[in-house]
C-alpha cells in the first residue's frame, strides 16, 4: 500500500517520455516494471509527485544488427531476455545473468533498463521507516550515515545490487541514451557515478533507451555466478562476471574483462586482476593469484550482513571459479572451430 | 530522490481514473487513484479475495496473478498501468464448482496446510504450465521460487506440480 498520492501519466514514445521528464522537473520519474521503484515508494524512500510511464512505448525484441552486434531494447523484460533465441545462442551470459535475477514475477515484470537504472541499497536504508522511528540517515536527509557512523557524513554507503550490470560490464556494452537534445551514446561503465546518493549519471531529463553488445571475438569464453545463500529471490552476495579471449596457442590470454557486482556502490571492473591475466599463461596458479588480487582491490562493503572479510573471502573463491569456468568455455570453443 | 515537499504534496490531488479490466473473462470498469495497486483493487473494489496480500514488496509471492498470461506479484503493479488487461485470479481457475486439475492435485497431494500462500502457488504454477507442460523438478522450483511457504516444506507442492503435468510419481501411504 503507497501511502501518498501521486500522479501518473502515459507516455506513447521515448521522446515523448523525455519532453514529460523535462517539464515535470526533478519530482518526476519513469515506470517501466516497477520491482524496484514502487516498493521504494512504498516505504517513502521515493516519493515522487508523478510517475511517466513507459508500458505504453513499443519494445522491440532483441535484433542482430548489419555489423553483427545485438540490441536490446531498454524495455525488454528480464524473462522475455531469459527466453530470446538469439540471447541464448549468441549471448548466453547474459541469459544467465538475466536468469539469477529475483524471482520468476521479478524477471517477468521488470526490464534490463529498470535491472540496470536501480537505487543502491542498504540494510539501514531499506529498513521499514513507516512504522518504526529510525532516525534517517544521509541518503534520507539526516546528518550521518549510520550504518558506518565514523565515516564522513557526505558518503553514502550502499551497495548497487545489479545482476545484469556486471555481464553487461564484463561483455563491453555500449548505451543509447535518450535526452532532450537527442541521443547520446555512451559506454555501460559510465551510465555508474560510484556515488551512493546518486549512483546514475543520467541526466534529470534522459531515457536509458538500448543496450548494444558488438559482436563476440574468436576464442572467447564466458563466466557468470551469483553467489546466494538461498539460491533464488535475493539479492546476490557478490556477482562474478568475466570475459576471456584467448591467443591463437589456446594457453595465453589475449584480455581479459572482469566485472564484479554487489561489492560496492557501483558494479566495478578489476584492472590489477586483469593486467595480471592478460598476456600471460593461465594455469591454475595464475587464475588463484588474479582472483585474490581482483579481492582485494575489489574491497568490499559489508551488505545485508555479510562481514567485509566473508565478502572477500567469497570473492577470492567465486572469482577463481569464475575465471575457470571462462577459460574451459574459451577452450571448448576453440575445439569446435 | 529522497526529497519531499509535505507542502506541495497536500496540494497535489491525484485524480481517479477510471480503468477497465478484463478480470477471469469479465469486463469490469473501475476507478482508481495511481496509487492503488492491483491486489487492491482486484480485491476491495473487484471483491475477489482469494489473491492475497502479504509483503506487498514482491517478495512473498502470494499476489501473483497472471497479467496478460504473465505471472506478476499484484502488490508492485499499479492498478491504473493495467487498462484493458486480462487478470486472471485463483477464482479463474475453477470451472463453476469443478477444480481445476493443478487444483486437485494440491489437495491429493498435501500441498496446502495454511494456505495463505496457495493462490499465488497455483496462479504461478498454471503460467509454468501453460508455457511447459512438462516441467521437470528443477524447472519448478526455479518457477515457485518467487512463492514463499512456510508450512509445507514445498516438496508437496512441487509432486502436486509434477502429478498435474502428467508425470505421478508413487504417492507414498
Amino acid at each position: 500500500m503507497i501511502l501518498f498520492d501521486f500522479g501518473y501519466e502515459r507516455a506513447a514514445t521515448a521522446e515523448e517520455a523525455v519532453a514529460r521528464l523535462a517539464r515535470l522537473g526533478d519530482d518526476a520519474r519513469l515506470l517501466a516494471g516497477g520491482t524496484d521503484l514502487l516498493p521504494n515508494m512504498r516505504a517513502e524512500l521515493a516519493m515522487p509527485a508523478t510517475l511517466v510511464s513507459l508500458e505504453g512505448i513499443a519494445c522491440e525484441p532483441p535484433r542482430a544488427l548489419a555489423d553483427g552486434s545485438i540490441r536490446i531494447d531498454a524495455l525488454t523484460r528480464l524473462a522475455d531476455l531469459e527466453r530470446a533465441p538469439l540471447i541464448a545462442e549468441r549471448l548466453p551470459m547474459l541469459a544467465a545473468a538475466a536468469r539469477a535475477v529475483g524471482s520468476h514475477q521479478i524477471r517477468e515484470m521488470g526490464t534490463i533498463g529498470g535491472n540496470l537504472c536501480q537505487e543502491t541499497r542498504c540494510l539501514y536504508l531499506n529498513q521499514r521507516h513507516d512504522y518504526q522511528f529510525a532516525p534517517p540517515c544521509f541518503k534520507r536527509g539526516g546528518e550521518c550515515c549510520y550504518p558506518f557512523p565514523r565515516n564522513k557524513s557526505d558518503v553514502c554507503w550502499s551497495v548497487h545490487m545489479s545482476d545484469v550490470a556486471p555481464a553487461l560490464i564484463a561483455l563491453d556494452a555500449s548505451l543509447e541514451i535518450l535526452g532532450a537534445g537527442g541521443t547520446r551514446r555512451a559506454g555501460i561503465e559510465d551510465l555508474f557515478s560510484g556515488s551512493g546518493l546518486r549512483p546514475l549519471t543520467l541526466g534529470p531529463a534522459e531515457l536509458l533507451r538500448s543496450v548494444t553488445v558488438a559482436p563476440r571475438p574468436a576464442r572467447w569464453g564466458w563466466g557468470f555466478h551469483k553467489s546466494t545463500v538461498r539460491g533464488g529471490l535475493e539479492y546476490g552476495m557478490s556477482v562474478c562476471a568475466v570475459a576471456l579471449r584467448l591467443e591463437p596457442d589456446g594457453r595465453t590470454c589475449a584480455e581479459a574483462r572482469i566485472a564484479l557486482g554487489a561489492v560496492r556502490e557501483r558494479p566495478l571492473r578489476s584492472p590489477k586482476a586483469e593486467s595480471l591475466l592478460a598476456g600471460s599463461v593461465l594455469d591454475p596458479a595464475r587464475l588463484t593469484q588474479a582472483a585474490t588480487a581482483g579481492a582485494a582491490e575489489a574491497n568490499p562493503l559489508p551488505h545485508h550482513g555479510f562481514t567485509k572479510r566473508h565478502l572477500s573471502d567469497n570473492l577470492k573463491i567465486y572469482l577463481r571459479r569464475t575465471l575457470e569456468q571462462a577459460l574451459s568455455r574459451a577452450r571448448e570453443e576453440e575445439g569446435a572451430c | 530522490m529522497l526529497r519531499s515537499d509535505p507542502q506541495a504534496r497536500a496540494a497535489l490531488k491525484a485524480p481517479a481514473q477510471v480503468v477497465s479490466l478484463r478480470v477471469n473473462g469479465e469486463w469490469r470498469e473501475i476507478a482508481v487513484k495511481p496509487r492503488v495497486t492491483l491486489v487492491e483493487a482486484i480485491r476491495d473494489l473487484v471483491g475477489l479475495t482469494g489473491t492475497k496480500a502479504s509483503c506487498e514488496s514482491g517478495t512473498c509471492g502470494a499476489c501473483t496473478v497472471l497479467l496478460d498470461g504473465r505471472p506478476v506479484v499484484s502488490c508492485l503493479t499499479l492498478a491504473v498501468a493495467c487498462d484493458g488487461m486480462e487478470v486472471r485470479t485463483v477464482e479463474g481457475l475453477t470451472d463453476g464448482e469443478k477444480l481445476s486439475a493443478l487444483q486437485e492435485a494440491f489437495l491429493e497431494y498435501g500441498a496446502v496446510q495454511c494456505g495463505f500462500c496457495t493462490p499465488g502457488m497455483l496462479m504461478s504454477a498454471t503460467a509454468l504450465l501453460e508455457r511447459d507442460p512438462k516441467p521437470d523438478r528443477e524447472t519448478i522450483n526455479k518457477a515457485l521460487e518467487g512463492n514463499l511457504c512456510r508450512c509445507t516444506g514445498y516438496n508437496g507442492i512441487v509432486d502436486a506440480v509434477l502429478a498435474a503435468s502428467g508425470q505421478t510419481r508413487p504417492r507414498k501411504e
